[in-house]
């Protein structure tokens, strides 16, 4: 009896840990060999063919917040996101999502995860029903469960009337429409937002950041990466600057706020960038 | 399993949904014969029917000589003769296309003839290909005039005529009709089957591999529990089959090309469609399979590496010209099936179809095609599974 009572403690303090902290990334550096002609592209002068787009980075997410990932463009934030999602591995370190790891246990990660990204496309040939049901499949959805979701997706993003239209004659804010329904379909613990709003106009933007405090009001992890200043004070709970690959701030948002030493969050995204060296 | 099925019937959807391929796949390969047979062979039907009726202009100079060719002209309705003309000017005429052509005698014609020496006679035309017919009427003229004047010849001496042949020889061609058929078209069935089933398949494979990437979609499914290699698969039916069915519908199209041309003749007809047994049509639908599986792993592989639709279709068209070569040494006279051209792939699927389709009975050479060529499309499946799970691959920007 009083083993299974210490064991039923144990399962509960690892459930817990699990829960705290839904993304855990441990020293994850992701390197790429270099062909001549990509070399040359990104202007690397170095004689390595090595190029690292992510170093030594450690940082974790929790459910119910929403962790903004911030940095320019070719900060390693996409790649990062990737390594996260699965799609690649990293070269050292480990990141666990929902306590699986992402390389040995990826269906499972893959599983509990939705992901999202600005350029995101979808199949102009079929119509959103079709898609989305496509996406239920893989998740291996049972039937009754990928109704009910479809229903209520569909229901509150207003997508019944065009439901049965090929994708390819809707509009650019039915076609993000119907990406957030095939994000959500599955109704993922953690959400991956890989600038999702780049490329889109004000009210298409803001029903992704509607979508994003949803997620984080339904108890999801969230992690969005952006390079939009104004974003990052709209949805942040925590935040993390990404420069070169390497971590500048990671935090609490509110923390960051109090510390800042220029006038704007602009303003002191700069000055961090300015200091690296 | 149920996962290759999942995007099987997905990319199944999207495809048949795709114009393009439906044109590629489906319209072009059905259509192609009975349109080409159809017009091609109405356009010669009209252009010989044009050439025999048309009444033909011929300039004579004579010298007064050979009044025998000079009755045999004007007693044919189908020819205008115009006699009073000097070479140059009769030369002119033709090059100016106003005459089909100009006979000048020797001006001691006649008594060449007497004394049993040759008449000789100068015969003056303008060679173009759609002169051909008409030409060949002047001289079906001339050799019945030249028949005229041997059996004159032979009757003046008393002699048969049968003593100009010195050698009768009774020719038989052993080889049955179908092998006579099969080696006239059974090259030119795989040559076009081949070419079509790496056509059909070409615009499927652009599409779900360089074409999920520069669409965005290739990453949201990666992101989804479904393994790489599954996904793969699913793809790969669909190019397979793509192929396989074009290639399909070509042989189909062939054959309502050859059931609607009405100026076949029967006989032809008949061992044509003779040829077309269900033993045969197993035996060349087997080896179809391993080709469109062949067809789909080179053209998937390809189009992963592209970064874009336009990449890749540029990439992919060379290949035509590649796979076009094995399959046209097939139609090269003396190309047979031997155990070393069963190994060469493409060209041993064009070998053994025009085997088969002679009746050839060698199932040791046919063992080896197929093993080689499901051997080779293994091998192009591993290849293009091994391009599909490299990161370097699928986010090659």
């Amino acid at each position: 009896m009083g083993i299974a009572i210490c064991e039923s403690v144990r399962f509960v303090v690892r459930l817990n840990e699990r829960v705290r902290h839904m993304i855990e990334v441990q020293n994850v550096t992701k390197t790429f060999r270099l062909s001549r002609a990509r070399k040359r592209e990104t202007e690397n002068r170095s004689r390595e063919n090595i190029l690292t787009a992510v170093s030594g980075l450690s940082f974790s997410c929790r459910p119910g917040r929403v962790f903004t990932l911030l940095g320019p463009n070719g900060a390693g934030k996409t790649t990062l996101l990737r390594i996260l999602a699965t799609m690649m591995r990293p070269t050292a370190g480990s990141v666990r999502v929902c306590g699986f790891d992402t390389v040995h246990q990826a269906a499972e990660v893959r599983r509990r995860l939705g992901f999202m990204t600005g350029d995101t496309g979808l199949y102009d040939r079929l119509t959103p029903t079709e898609l989305v049901r496509y996406y239920a499949d893989l998740f291996g959805l049972p039937r009754d469960r990928y109704l009910e979701n479809r229903d209520s997706l569909f229901g509150r993003l207003g997508i019944h009337d065009f439901a049965d239209r090929r994708i390819g004659k809707l509009s650019s804010g039915m076609k993000q429409k119907v990406s957030i329904a095939r994000t959500m379909i599955h109704d993922p613990e953690v959400v991956v937002f890989d600038e999702p709003t780049a490329g889109l106009d004000v009210i298409t933007a803001r029903a992704i950041i509607d979508l994003i405090h949803d997620c984080r009001d339904t108890g999801k992890t969230v992690i969005f990466s952006t390079h939009i200043m104004s974003e990052v004070s709209l949805v942040s709970d925590d935040l993390a600057v990404i420069h070169r690959g390497r971590l500048r701030y990671c935090g609490d948002f509110k923390a960051f706020r109090s510390q800042m030493r220029s006038d704007s969050l602009e303003g002191e995204f700069i000055r961090i960038l300015g200091e690296t060296p | 399993m149920k996962t290759i099925l999942i995007v099987f019937l997905k990319e199944w959807k999207d495809t048949l949904r795709d114009r393009r391929t439906l044109i590629a796949m489906i319209v072009v390969p059905l259509l192609l014969f009975p349109l080409l047979f159809g017009i091609s062979s109405r356009m010669f039907k009209a252009q010989v029917e044009t050439a025999r009726s048309k009444t033909l202009r011929i300039g004579l100079i004579s010298y007064g000589q050979a009044s025998g060719l000079r009755e045999m002209l004007l007693g044919r309705e189908d020819v205008y003769l115009i006699e009073e003309l000097t070479v140059d000017e009769g030369k002119r005429l033709v090059r100016e296309d106003s005459l089909n052509g100009l006979f000048v005698l020797v001006p001691d014609f006649d008594q060449r003839i007497e004394t049993l020496r040759q008449g000789a006679l100068a015969f003056y035309y303008k060679s173009k290909e759609r002169h051909g017919i008409e030409i060949l009427r002047m001289n079906e003229i001339l050799d019945a005039y030249r028949e005229r004047l041997r059996r004159k010849r032979f009757d003046a001496l008393r002699l048969d005529i049968s003593l100009i042949e010195t050698l009768a020889v009774e020719e038989t061609n052993l080889s049955t009709q179908k092998e006579q058929i099969a080696n006239m078209i059974g090259g030119f069935l795989p040559y076009i089957f081949i070419i079509f089933c790496f056509m059909g398949g070409m615009y499927p494979a652009i599409d779900l591999a360089a074409g999920e990437k520069e669409r965005g979609t290739l990453e949201t499914l990666l992101s989804t529990p479904a393994r790489r290699f599954h996904i793969l698969m699913g793809k790969f039916g669909v190019v397979t089959l793509v192929g396989l069915g074009s290639a399909t519908i070509s042989i189909l199209g062939l054959y309502l090309g050859i059931r609607t041309d009405p100026d076949l003749p029967q006989e032809f007809l008949k061992s044509i469609l003779g040829m077309f047994e269900v033993r045969s049509i197993i035996m060349v639908f087997l080896l179809l399979v391993p080709l469109s599986v062949l067809s789909a792993g080179i053209q998937l592989s390809i189009s992963m590496l592209a970064k874009t639709f336009k990449e890749a279709q540029s990439q992919l068209t060379p290949l035509m010209m590649v796979v076009i070569v094995p399959a046209f040494l097939g139609l090269m006279p003396g190309m047979e099936l031997s155990f070393w051209t069963a190994l060469i792939p493409i060209l041993n699927v064009s070998l053994a179809t025009k085997a088969i389709i002679a009746g050839v009975s060698n199932p040791g050479l046919y063992a080896v095609v197929y093993f080689s060529s499901g051997v080779i499309a293994v091998l192009s499946l591993a290849f293009c599974a091994r391009f599909f799970v490299r990161e370097e691959t699928l986010f090659r920007t």
